[in-house]
């Protein structure tokens, strides 16, 4: 017969087995780098948790108040896998949007979220979910790059015509990234 | 030179009646390790406590220390042997400077 107490009892054995390894060092950084990332965020951007008990996974959202993309609301999604901070958080932007930098997938290509890195540019566990957001933000504004592309066709529309380029980014913030 | 000698005893005589007195104080004392980086910069505890990990697993070696040592890299920089040890699996870089990782110490 299977009895309450037993069956509670096999569950907590089954759970400290399966605890990951990683996972209580990545929640300890998190509620250091949580309350970071929220006092020095950038003004154009916030952040919503899904579920306020669970700091690994959130939403930024940029509107950038200057550039191309002004007037947009782009959300990013990002996951703080439980081997942070040996890996960087995943992150996917889930507004549609003609970018250089980023897929209309939502791909982001950002130096410092690439895992592997050849030439030192790549993630490293000194940086914090603050260095993320400020980097996402200053895809709009600085570190806006057209040399090296994701978005091989918006940045080739760029070189031929800033003004077409310019229309296209103002049809997809109108279209897709409004609030 | 005589007028010199005058005032010093001018100001002897004033200081005998005096304002304030000091009865008490105390000294206090600042130390900090003689490292170049006393934090680890990969799990941001003193390189000379336990890191992260091993606080969170409260390991311990036979004798019940906690065993948690520091290595030194060619290039200065410290970090927790466990810390450390993790990042070079997939990436051989010293995560402060870039430089090729390459251990010139280890211990406390």
């Amino acid at each position: 017969m299977i009895t309450l107490s037993q069956r509670l009892k096999r569950k907590n054995q089954n759970e400290d087995t399966s605890t990951p390894n990683r996972a209580p060092i990545r929640d300890r950084l998190l509620v250091k780098e949580a309350q970071e990332m929220s006092q020095l965020l950038p003004v154009s951007c916030s952040i919503h948790y899904t579920n306020e008990n669970d700091l690994s996974k959130f939403t930024l959202i940029v509107q950038p108040t200057e550039g191309y993309w002004e007037g947009g609301t782009f959300r990013f999604d990002i996951n703080v896998t439980e081997e942070y901070n040996m890996v960087p958080p995943i992150v996917k932007c889930s507004t549609k949007l003609w970018h250089p930098n980023i897929s209309e997938n939502g791909e982001v290509c950002l130096s410092l979220l690439r895992r592997h890195s050849v030439d030192g540019m790549g993630w490293s566990p000194i940086r914090r979910l603050n260095d993320v957001v400020w980097g996402l933000h200053a895809l709009f504004t600085d570190l806006l790059n057209f040399e090296d592309p994701l978005n091989v066709e918006a940045a080739d529309q760029f070189r031929h015509s800033k003004e077409d380029f310019k229309l296209k980014v103002m049809e997809y913030v109108a279209n897709y990234a409004r609030e | 030179m005589a007028d010199e000698n005058d005032n010093e005893r001018m100001d002897d005589n004033q200081k005998s009646d005096k304002m304030f007195t000091l009865k008490k104080w105390n000294a206090v004392a600042m130390w900090s390790w003689d490292v170049e980086c006393d934090t680890c910069a990969i799990c941001r505890v003193q390189v000379m406590d336990a890191c992260l990990r091993c606080q969170a697993e409260s390991k311990k070696d036979s004798y019940g220390k906690q065993d948690c040592v520091v290595v030194w890299g060619e290039c200065n920089h410290s970090f927790h042997y466990c810390c450390m040890s993790l990042w070079v699996k997939q990436n051989n870089r010293c995560p402060l400077c870039q430089q090729e990782w390459s251990i010139q110490r280890m211990g406390k």
